[in-house]
């Protein structure tokens, strides 16, 4: 039994705060109001002054098992989740071996079961290897509760086969995430075709090469009659081409943003900082406005943060070999509310609402809304605490992010799923 | 003032340009007086680090570094055992080892003479890496118009070719645009990128480029092999667009202006044999300034001033992920 007093309660359908107690009894919100009496056995926490929003979920995270535990373990990711509020996840399929058929999803969600505090979703691949040319066995996937098809890290380039596979999937009630990229004008160096791209001498990929495959995809979709979700959209064309297409109203298309495309531009890559090198890659600034009204707006419907960490071995090498990819777990909360929340771009509605309903929705599991008779499934964030993000603070076995030994306002503080306290500062 | 490594143009103070440019001079002026060295860096060691082949600069590097009384060691990458691979990490371990003074590295790599630069406590300097910059073509460029052009304000130079993949074209205007010289690129469309400086006019007409009334002409030497699609049709039709044909020459010849190319140039492409005979075509001056700039670049530079930084190592290509 779990009091929390005076907080201040964030939900996905008001920007207003509602200061309130909230007894969790049994892993159950049981009671909401003022002034509630303190039953016997009790846990009491004093909440004043800070917020008890729904845990965060996300829909987008490379936990790189199997085959890359240098980088991230099925624990270290789920550490890193938690610490940063976040009590759900779905991984990418792109490890060794992809994610590509029920043996290797079975073998996934065996290990998540016993390394993890915290539920894990897997996507599937779509096609088998994400190789692009045959399909994945997607039925069995399937039948073990994958939803999301994707071949992320790569874009299913192949019109025709993606095509197929989603006339063929979407009888199984399954959707498709698609990573958008035409290979031939991205060439492999993450960086956006632009001034920072001249400068640095390095090929660029131009955002059209992002562009053309989100309305493709989308295009392949209203076909099939499928749903596609576009992960990570990085440039201001993209998120109107989504617009344009959600308009019409005749073809279901959601829609994702990673907090670094709304923070960063080409220009924070500086003198080759590797940790700004992520794909899709920065952009202008114009792209981070654009992306940060379309979020909004609910053009893109969720944040994700395509947490992808990577060895500080591959991270120091020279800017075209070193992989793509930045770290998010750990940070992403405290950076939304740092640079968005707290200069008021946007309430916390939107965080709760992107980051933490429209996720589940997505993957259709219920909203951990703060609500009487709902799951606890929740944190406490204190708005004048400060996080450092040092290399103890930051639970993924991975450090390749900007925010490594910044100060950033906010802190999560307690994070709590059914019975369990994950986590308490 | 002191810095440990050339690695760009970009991070050159205009003060730091001019006291490198008025230290090449004086040694111009020794070696007209037939001294053969100076024993400025005598017992130092440069060792030079090419991952891409180059006869011009290379040795120019070397007869810099002997005339300046300084040991040269070729570190030779293409029979050492080393495969791409680890090579350039281990390169450095191993140069840490043999305690070098100087680094002179080329690598087609644009960023990496950088990342050497802060693991060794050697001054590290640039000679080219991949399409980012070639600091000392620059300096020895705007010294060859400065002779030229005493004072180069204002006088305007136009850069032919293929501007997206050529570091010389990004370190010669970003040094001739920090002394006041007005830069403008000519070249295909697709080799002009529109995303370049704003502050360089943009042609992809020679007409219209000439127009312009350049002061001098530097034509880039066209590199198929940094290509990975095609970026124009033809070398023929290059040269009819963009080339200094026989008929172009004689208009160039009329207006009196000067032609510089980094060489080697490839004949009948960027320009007619014609021109080599042109008594103000300056390719010949640009080599033999290379090694007075090079002088004065090792010269100015100071050794283990910053202590190195140990995070980056760097070694083989991964492949493509997110
Ligand atoms: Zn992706």
């Amino acid at each position: 039994m779990l009091l929390l007093q005076n907080a201040r309660i964030a939900s996905e359908n008001s920007p207003v705060l509602l200061e309130a107690d909230v007894l969790i009894v049994e892993g159950k919100i049981q009671d909401i109001g003022n002034n509630l009496a303190i039953p016997e056995g009790a846990r009491v926490i004093d909440a004043r002054g800070r917020i008890l929003m729904p845990a965060m979920f996300d829909a987008h995270v490379h936990f790189r098992a199997p085959g890359f535990e240098a980088k991230e373990t099925i624990t270290t990711g789920s550490e890193a989740a938690i610490n940063g509020g976040i009590t759900g996840v779905v991984m990418m399929p792109n490890t060794r071996p992809a994610i590509d058929s029920a043996m290797v999803v079975a073998t996934v969600l065996d290990n998540a079961k016993h390394r993890s505090r915290i539920p894990i979703y897997t996507s599937g691949c779509v096609t088998k290897d994400r190789q692009g040319k045959e399909l994945a066995e997607i039925d069995g996937m399937r039948e073990l509760g994958v939803k999301m098809l994707t071949d992320d890290g790569d874009t299913t380039n192949d019109p025709a086969v993606l095509l197929r596979a989603m006339q063929y999937a979407t009888e199984f009630g399954m959707f498709f995430a698609s990573h958008c990229e035409v290979p031939e004008l991205a060439g492999p160096r993450a960086l956006n075709e632009g001034v920072m791209s001249y400068r640095l001498g390095i090929k660029g990929s131009p955002a059209c090469a992002e562009e053309i495959i989100i309305d493709r995809d989308i295009r392949l979709a209203h076909a099939a009659g499928a749903h596609v979700h576009i992960q990570h959209v990085s440039s201001k064309l993209g998120m109107e081409t989504i617009r344009w297409w959600k308009s019409r109203g005749d073809v279901k298309v959601t829609a994702e943003v990673a907090p670094h495309h709304l923070l960063f531009t080409e220009e924070h890559i500086g003198n080759y900082d590797t940790n700004y090198k992520m794909n899709p890659p920065l952009r202008t600034q114009a792209d981070c406005d654009a992306l940060l009204e379309g979020l909004i707006e609910g053009v893109l419907d969720l944040i994700a943060t395509d947490h992808a960490p990577h060895t500080p071995y591959e991270k120091a090498q020279d800017f075209i070999s070193a992989p793509n990819g930045i770290t998010g777990l750990d940070t992403a909360l405290v950076s939304l509310y740092h640079y968005f929340v707290e200069p008021a771009k946007f309430g916390w509605d939107v965080v709760v609402k992107r980051y933490s309903a429209e996720p589940r929705r997505l993957m259709g599991l219920p909203v951990a809304a703060i609500e009487v008779g709902q799951k606890a499934e929740c944190l406490l964030f204190d708005t004048e605490a400060e996080t450092t993000f040092t290399r103890e603070f930051m639970k993924s076995k991975s450090h390749n992010t900007p925010f490594l030994d910044q100060t950033l306002k906010g802190r999560v503080d307690l994070v709590i799923l059914g019975t369990e306290i994950l986590l308490e500062r | 003032m002191a810095r440990k490594d050339l690695l760009d143009i970009a991070s050159l103070h205009r003060e730091e340009i001019e006291l490198l440019l008025d230290q090449s001079t004086s040694f111009k002026k020794l070696f007209t007086r037939s001294v053969n060295k100076v024993p400025a860096l005598g017992g130092k060691s440069v060792l030079m680090l090419f991952y891409e082949a180059s006869t011009r600069t290379h040795s120019s590097f070397e007869v810099a570094a002997k005339r300046l009384s300084a040991d040269v060691t070729n570190f030779d990458i293409a029979h050492s055992s080393i495969t791409k691979g680890e090579s350039v990490r281990e390169t450095v371990e191993t140069l840490q080892a043999m305690r070098t003074d100087y680094i002179v590295v080329r690598h087609g790599r644009s960023g990496l003479p950088g990342l050497i630069a802060r693991q060794t406590k050697a001054s590290v300097i640039n000679a080219g890496d991949g399409a980012h910059e070639h600091p000392t073509q620059a300096l020895l460029d705007a010294f060859t118009i400065k002779e030229k052009f005493p004072d180069p304000r204002g006088k305007k130079v136009l850069i032919i070719g293929d501007i997206l993949h050529s570091r010389v074209a990004r370190s010669t205007s970003t040094l001739l645009q920090k002394l006041g010289v007005e830069v403008a690129y000519l070249g295909p469309g697709s080799l002009v990128p529109k995303y370049g400086p704003a502050t360089i006019r943009r042609f992809t007409d020679y007409q219209a480029a000439m127009a312009w009334s350049p002061d001098v002409v530097y034509l880039l030497r066209v590199q198929m092999e940094r290509q990975d699609v095609q970026f124009f049709p033809s070398l023929r039709e290059y040269h009819r667009l963009y080339g200094i044909t026989n008929d172009r020459l004689a208009e160039i010849q009329q207006r009196g202006l000067y032609i510089m190319h980094p060489g080697p140039v490839n004949r009948g492409v960027e320009l007619c044999d014609a021109v080599m005979d042109y008594e103000r075509s300056l390719i010949t001056n640009q080599v033999e300034n290379g090694i007075v700039i090079r002088m004065a670049v090792l010269d100015w530079l100071t050794p283990g001033g910053d202590a190195p930084r140990a995070e980056p190592t760097f070694g083989r290509s991964y492949e493509r992920s997110c």
